[in-house]
């Protein structure tokens, strides 16, 4: 796992190279390969969409190929994230680099390129699975609604994989949260089904088809019941601060959290809200964070103060910290709060035999909500000791939704130099990504940790001194 | 029942008017006028009180309807009263020709029964504004504007201006007080002749306003004055001793908020024993020679303040129930 | 034996070192109690701002913080008094914000980034401690024995008085005034002692800060030429008071004129023409003291006095007459109502309706004060003892203070001081007497018998009490006994306060607290719910309208703009919110759309029983409208015809028809079964059907109904007026529209 996650972050360094650059590329890519099978998997049982495609491609060009392109619109571009493609037959291989590669941005379509890490001959065929997020991919229909009315969602895709070349053989399935599906764009059956979709349950089926030419589209659309509300971060910043001498690891997060659910058509009336106590409910209630065990002392807060809707349980076996939100959180609105955790270091902390050390946390701890949590920007700042030097890290995260990683310096309580901080940005991450792995590595000396007491002790003696020289000052005038 | 009697009057009422109305407004005006003119505010009985305000008139009325007599017990009745007359004096004089054609008159209780419970009076004093019903200055509604006095006694001034709002663009006298000559020879008066004696007894007098003694005694007086909430009574007029539901005396008022005027003296004269006696022990007892003499006051005085301050203890949970803490023997 | 064993102990504070590192570690020690029992409330809640108006203070030190000091100095704010504003630069008292904006910055200069929430919650504790200092130097400077100074201090530092306006999160002027009201008064002794030019500017120097920081700055300058005229008709005029007096007057009123809410009143107002007065009249007796040491003669000197006098007459009458020609404005109203008590109440209801200016009860003294109530008296005897200036300095402030603190609860915090002061002497005067070891020997009075008649003479200025000579107490029994007794009153003091504290003080109105069955805290937060929705939920510029007494809150808390607020300049706009508020909703509604109105606010308690809701204050704003229409809004409608205040079925047509009403009742019958609807608060049944809005929606209701927030309406669609249209939506045929009171307003 950790060598996986290294050899990922190396190459995520390089890829940003490649991304940042537009590479020289023609314009559609070069019909060099053939999807032989296809099977579209849209689950749309969360408040994002996730999106599988796992393609058997075989290389039908004259010499081996190794990059294979997905088209993607670009208003979806902008919405979308945590992209891994991975070998379906063996599961160890590791996933493969995948960027976008901005050709022509003019253009209304653009591509990830997947680098396969070792070329295909002429001929040969390979399983590729391709899966990815699209956040704020639904509509309300009816955009408003009142407290006791469902909710319901409306998303429209393409009945065909949107592909850069032919494909042969491929079907789409939907799957949703609820079997309640009133409407959906029908089309022409094939074959012994009289038409497509085929409904089985909460799950939705078109297809299978017979061949269709490069960027064959068939817009479709479906209108289904979500009766949970629709988490949207649109900002979270997570501070990782580590403390040597204080053996602790203090976590703070700062949401921006909106519901993006159907706005209610009348204003909200605490009678009935007081009245209607449904089970399932488009209501944000109560948030549910999972902190890792040995968390400790939590605090919720908001701009204006504590808030004292909030329960903390823990033991040997869970760190379950349980928040309500100031009010009932309804579509449209926005609720922005901080909670934030204490740890100990050794959790999370080791010192390697280099006598460095190495930092090993969450890159995302959100709440672990049943309808999920969609995060458009996301920032992870690890703050180290005063003095920390030659910082590395490695990341799980798929290394396309990472934007940028720097180190700066950051001045708190009684530093004299300041504080080695690591800041991450990334974009478009869900929920799924929860306790995947930031790796932090660094070097810590003795003397750099001797410098705050030394300054201290040494500031406040100065202090006494002067205060002592001041009380025995004579301000009377000599006679 | 209750409304038995208002009924009937009711119907007294609308009688009398039926009859008042066979003399023209003209005429009652001018009769009234002419009263008003003689008297400060027209004095008025249950009937011509009807005739005075029955419908249809050119003129106004402002009617008080009052309680004078000492049986009612209204104070502001009587405080009243002669700001009224002042009013009605001055406004009557004011246009002699009557072009505001605004009437002043007073109703006693005793003299209008009826009128009073027809309205339904639970509070005296109140004061009616009838608007004219016809002519130049007709307001729409035909009933009486109500004047209460919620926030206490009004000088003539205030009541003038309310008048003065209710009458517009018509002329509105200002209120003219009469020069009160004998306040002022008294108070002149008083001035010279303490200006004499003090001229004359400045010797005797000098000695005693150099005296330490006094100036303690004065200053000591009135901090225990302030401080034991005497400005509340002067301010809130509260009473000297409260009366319970069983029309017993109770000198001290429930809640924290108020009290009464007896209280707040048993209080200062509490806190002048506490402190007087924490004088004496602080300055008298270190000087007597003797020592017998000494012992006793020092457990004289120490007994007394201990007693007195768990008695201003047990007093104070009264004012303030739940208060935890007492001394013995008032527990 | 035991008075060896006494002896013992008191030999430990003897050397001088000793003694004074003593003093300094009990000093800290008192002011760490000082700040430990002012944070009640931040342990039982949270670090939270309190109340109302430390809600503007603390968004002003942000402002002060964020923009800096000069666009502070000239802040226009926008967001209060819609549509008016406020010139809140000029229109406040700095000294606050700018103290906790320099510790801020200084701590930041230090790199330890404490949030200014916590500075501004923290500073009145902090500077509680400073003030039990102030109060140490103080008595010090009126008697010599080293206990009283430390009494005072303690007493000065858990007096409920004091307290009651400093506990962590009162974040009012008052949390710094005392100290510095404390502090001039003690460089005020300083330098009338020394006559010293240098403690006199010190003094004006604190006295500048004191009018940078709070109204209540004129005590000062009343209380100053007070005490130097009391001291002259004494016959104690002299170069060291008139060195004093003259510093303290020039600088400090120079100081006092950089305020821009100040700026020329000083000597533009009555308040402040007792100091100019005392002013020209100790250069007068200047001037004459000097003619008079260089010219002998009785005669004229006599003349000389009697020129005095006449001069002193015929400046009293030019300042009368002045200010009966309006050069001079006459007392403030505020000011005003100290003296005709009876003067608010009539014409400035808004004073008169605020609780803290309500005269006190005696049950208040001793709350605030409790034994030290007694002691007062005592200490201020004691200052009769060797009446030197500055124990007529002691007897003049108890003067006034006591009364001041009868007329005004609010002051008892001016009082507090000198009863601290006051009480500590007697209270070491007492310990001094008892808690010495050496007892006299009953030989020696023999002695004293003699010398008594030569005593007598002595002290035939002095007073009775003191003629004698201090002989001493004999028995130990006695002192045993008094000793113990003062110790077991100090203790009670001391439980008191903290009782007083825990209970009265320390609870952030902001937070409602109540116990649940099992006894564990249960945290009401209705207010923060509601004003964080307003904060988020609404767009940035909406303006809000509420009763004044909520203007700084939303402005702190929910930040939006509000018609009116706690900073009551304009009663015109306050009694126009109180007609909206007090008048149908035809009548309202144009109101509000006049003053572009988006939401409205209103505090209904009658679900939890809380009792400091709107429905309860809205006489007020009935009054308060009347004052300004008369003919519009009357007070007497509001009550039934047998002059009850009543919300169930038998309220008034004018009470069931206002906006207040409808908005606080409105659909709060459907939380019961049909019928049985319940005010807590009145305790009354409410009538079947519920009132009907409709020019507002209901926009937002807190967790226990106590916010309630209401939207005004857009105009109608059609054009219609309101009622119609909520007729036509409940599918009622449109009948001839009877016109009732002015029609709504049409602008587009």
């Amino acid at each position: 796992m950790r060598t996986s996650a290294v050899f990922a972050a190396a190459l995520s360094l390089v890829s940003f190279a490649a991304a940042n650059s537009p590479v020289s590329q023609t314009y559609p890519p070069p019909q060099v390969w053939k999807n032989a099978n296809l099977v579209h998997i849209i689950s749309a049982e969360k408040n994002y969409v996730k999106e599988n495609i796992n393609v058997l491609i075989e290389n039908i060009a004259k010499q081996p190929q190794d990059e294979y392109f997905l088209p993607f619109t670009t208003d979806q571009l902008a919405r979308l994230g945590g992209v891994e493609v991975k070998d379906r037959k063996d599961a160890k291989a590791g996933p493969f680099v995948a960027e976008i590669v901005e050709v022509d941005p003019k253009r209304n379509t653009q591509y990830l390129r997947i680098q396969l890490p070792t070329p295909l001959k002429p001929g040969a065929q390979q399983t590729i699975g391709i899966s990815y997020y699209l956040l704020d991919a639904y509509k309300p229909l009816p955009a408003t609604i009142n407290i006791e009315d469902p909710q319901f969602l409306s998303y429209s895709f393409s009945a065909y994989c949107p592909s850069a070349y032919t494909t042969s053989k491929q079907k789409t399935e939907v799957k949703f949260a609820f079997s309640n599906i009133p409407d959906y764009t029908r089309l022409p059956g094939s074959g012994d089904v009289a038409e497509f979709p085929v409904k089985q349950g909460a799950k939705l089926t078109y297809g299978p088809f017979d061949e269709k030419a490069a960027g064959a589209v068939e817009p479709v659309q479906v209108r289904f019941e979500f009766n949970r509300p629709v988490n949207h971060v649109a900002d979270l910043e997570r501070d990782v601060e580590v403390s040597h001498w204080g053996g602790n690891v203090a976590f703070e997060e700062r949401y921006t959290w909106i519901q993006g659910g159907a706005n209610l058509t009348n204003h909200f009336s605490r009678v009935k809200y007081q009245h209607f106590r449904l089970p399932t409910w488009h209501i944000l209630r109560e948030m549910r964070f999972p902190l890792r065990v040995g968390s400790s002392d939590p605090y919720y807060t908001d701009v204006i103060g504590n808030i004292s809707t909030s329960h903390f349980r823990s033991n040997k076996r869970e760190a379950l910290l349980e928040i309500k939100p100031r009010y009932p959180l309804f579509g449209g609105w926005k609720f922005p709060f901080t909670i934030g955790w204490n740890s100990d270091a050794q959790n999370f902390l080791r010192k390697t035999a280099t006598g460095g050390y190495v930092l090993n946390v969450p890159f995302l701890e959100g709440p672990r909500q049943a309808e999920g949590v969609e995060y458009e920007h996301v920032q992870v700042r690890v703050i180290l000791p005063e003095g920390a030097e030659n910082v590395k890290y490695t990341t799980t995260i798929p290394s396309s939704s990472i934007v940028s990683a720097k180190v700066v310096i950051h001045k708190t309580f009684l530093d004299s130099v300041g504080r080695t901080s690591l800041v991450i940005k990334a974009r478009n991450l869900v929920d799924d990504f929860r306790d995947r792995e930031l790796v932090v590595s660094y070097d810590y000396p003795l003397t750099a940790s001797l410098r705050k007491p030394i300054v201290v002790i040494a500031s406040s003696m100065a202090f006494f001194a002067g205060i002592w020289l001041l009380g025995n000052l004579n301000l009377q005038f000599s006679k | 029942m209750r409304w038995l009697p208002a009924f009937v009057s009711a119907l007294v009422a609308s009688t009398t008017g039926v009859l008042a109305v066979k003399k023209s407004t003209e005429e009652r005006f001018a009769s009234f006028h002419t009263k008003a003119l003689a008297s400060s505010a027209v004095k008025l009985s249950d009937a011509s009180f009807r005739e005075l305000t029955a419908a249809p008139r050119d003129y106004s009325v402002a009617v008080l309807l009052n309680a004078l007599d000492s049986r009612y017990g209204c104070q502001m009745c009587r405080e009243f009263q002669p700001e009224w007359d002042l009013l009605a004096k001055s406004w009557t004089k004011g246009d002699k020709k009557a072009e505001s054609r605004l009437i002043f008159a007073t109703l006693d209780f005793s003299d209008g029964r009826d009128v009073f419970m027809s309205f339904g009076l639970q509070t005296a004093p109140v004061v009616f504004y009838y608007p004219p019903t016809t002519g130049p200055h007709a307001a729409k509604s035909r009933d009486p504007i109500r004047y209460d006095f919620v926030n206490g006694f009004q000088s003539a001034e205030q009541m003038h201006a309310w008048i003065a709002r209710n009458t517009p663009n018509r002329p509105s006298p200002p209120v003219q007080r009469p020069i009160n000559y004998l306040k002022w020879i008294v108070t002149t008066t008083i001035l010279l002749g303490g200006g004499t004696s003090a001229f004359v007894a400045w010797p005797y007098v000098l000695p005693v306003l150099q005296n330490r003694n006094v100036w303690a005694a004065v200053s000591l007086i009135s901090i225990l004055v302030f401080t034991s909430g005497q400005m509340f009574n002067h301010i809130r007029k509260v009473p000297y001793v409260g009366v319970d539901q069983r029309g017993g005396l109770t000198y001290f008022a429930a809640g924290f908020q108020n009290q009464f005027g007896m209280e707040t003296q048993f209080v200062a004269a509490m806190y002048g024993v506490l402190a007087f006696s924490a004088m004496c022990l602080a300055i008298k007892v270190p000087r007597i020679a003797d020592p017998k003499v000494q012992n006793v006051a020092v457990f004289a005085w120490a007994g007394i303040l201990f007693f007195m301050y768990s008695f201003l203890l047990s007093i104070f949970r009264v004012k303030n129930a739940g208060y935890p803490f007492a001394l013995p023997p008032f527990m | 034996m035991s008075a060896d064993l006494l002896q013992a102990v008191a030999d430990v504070g003897k050397g001088k070192g000793t003694r004074s590192l003593l003093r300094v570690v009990i000093l800290c020690l008192i002011a760490g109690a000082a700040i430990a029992s002012r944070l009640f409330s931040v342990i039982r809640f949270e670090s939270i701002i309190h109340e109302f108006d430390p809600w503007f203070n603390f968004r002003a030190t942000k402002y002060l913080v964020a923009n800096g000091f000069y666009n502070f100095w000239d802040w226009f704010d926008d967001r209060t008094w819609h549509p008016l504003g406020r010139v809140t630069g000029g229109t406040l008292y700095p000294g606050l914000m700018v103290t906790s904006g320099v510790i801020y910055h200084a701590l930041r200069a230090l790199n330890i980034p404490v949030d200014i929430r916590n500075i501004c919650v923290l500073l009145a504790p902090a500077f509680s401690g400073l003030t039990a200092f102030a109060s140490y130097l103080l008595t010090n400077e009126m008697t010599t024995t080293p206990s009283a100074g430390l009494l005072a201090a303690i007493f000065m530092g858990i007096a409920p008085g004091y307290i009651s306006r400093s506990v962590a999160g009162s974040y009012d002027n008052e949390a710094i005034a005392i100290f510095l009201l404390v502090f001039t008064f003690y460089l005020w002794i300083k330098a009338l002692k020394q006559g010293s030019m240098l403690w006199g500017a010190m003094c004006a120097l604190f006295y500048g800060y004191m009018v940078a920081s709070w109204g209540g700055y004129a005590f000062i300058t009343c209380l100053l030429p007070l005490h130097s005229f009391v001291l002259i008709c004494m016959g104690r005029y002299s170069t060291r008071l008139y060195v004093a007096y003259t510093t303290w007057y020039a600088l400090g009123t120079l100081a006092s004129m950089q305020i821009p809410f100040v700026g020329f009143l000083p000597v533009k107002t009555s308040e402040h023409m007792p100091a100019l007065g005392i002013f020209g009249f100790l250069q007068l007796l200047g001037f004459l003291d000097y003619v008079r040491s260089a010219i002998p003669g009785r005669q004229f000197q006599t003349f000389l006095w009697l020129f005095a006098g006449g001069i002193f007459g015929v400046g009293l009458g030019g300042l009368v007459l002045a200010t009966s020609l309006g050069f001079i404005a006459p007392w403030s109203g505020r000011f005003y109502s100290l003296w005709d008590t009876g003067y608010a109440k009539i014409h400035i209801p808004i004073i008169a309706s605020v609780s803290e200016h309500q005269p006190t009860a005696w049950p208040a003294f001793f709350f605030d004060l409790n034994m030290l109530i007694w002691l007062f008296p005592a200490g201020v005897y004691l200052c009769f003892q060797q009446l030197a200036d500055e124990h007529v300095f002691i007897v003049v402030y108890a003067l006034f203070g006591s009364y001041f603190a009868g007329v005004m609860v609010r002051l008892m915090l001016t009082l507090t001081p000198v009863v601290c002061v006051a009480a500590a002497m007697a209270m070491s005067s007492l310990f001094d007497t008892y808690l010495v070891a050496k007892a006299p020997k009953p030989e020696d009075h023999v002695a004293d018998e003699a010398s008594e008649g030569a005593a007598k003479k002595a002290a035939k200025t002095g007073l009775k009490s003191t003629s004698r000579p201090v002989v001493g107490v004999y028995s130990y029994f006695a002192k045993g006994t008094i000793v113990s007794g003062l110790t077991l009153y100090l203790l009670l003091f001391v439980l008191h306060c903290t009782w007083v504290t825990s209970n009265a003080y320390s609870s952030p109105s902001v937070v409602l607290a109540s116990k649940m069955p099992d006894g564990s805290q249960h945290i009401i937060d209705d207010y923060r719910e509601a004003y964080q929705w307003l904060r988020q939920n609404t767009a940035d510029d909406a303006k809000i309208m509420s009763w004044w007494d909520y203007g700084y809150q939303i402005g702190g808390m929910a930040d939006r703009p509000t018609l009116v607020d706690n900073n009551t300049w304009n009663n015109t706009h306050i009694a126009t919110v109180g007609k909206a508020m007090s008048s149908r909703e035809e009548v309202s509604y144009p109101i509000m759309r006049q003053h572009e109105v988006d939401y409205v606010l209103v505090v209904f308690g009658g679900l939890l029983g809380y009792s400091g809701d709107d429905i309860n204050k809205f006489l007020w704003m009935v009054r308060i409208a009347e004052g300004i229409w008369p003919d519009e809004v009357k007070e007497r409608d509001f009550f039934t015809p047998r002059g009850e205040y009543r919300v169930d079925g038998e309220a008034s047509e004018a009470m069931k028809n206002s906006l207040m009403y409808k908005m606080s009742y409105y659909n709060y019958n459907m939380l019961f079964p049909p019928g049985q609807a319940q005010d807590r608060v009145r305790g009354v049944r409410l009538p079947e059907v519920g009132p009907t809005l409709s020019t507002l929606d209901e926009a937002f209701t807190s967790e226990n109904w106590i916010i309630r927030i209401f939207k005004v309406k857009d105009l109608d669609r059609f054009g219609r007026d309101h009622g119609q249209a909520m007729a036509f939506e409940r599918g009622i045929k449109k009948k001839a529209p009877r016109k009732k009171g002015p029609r709504t307003l049409r602008v587009d």
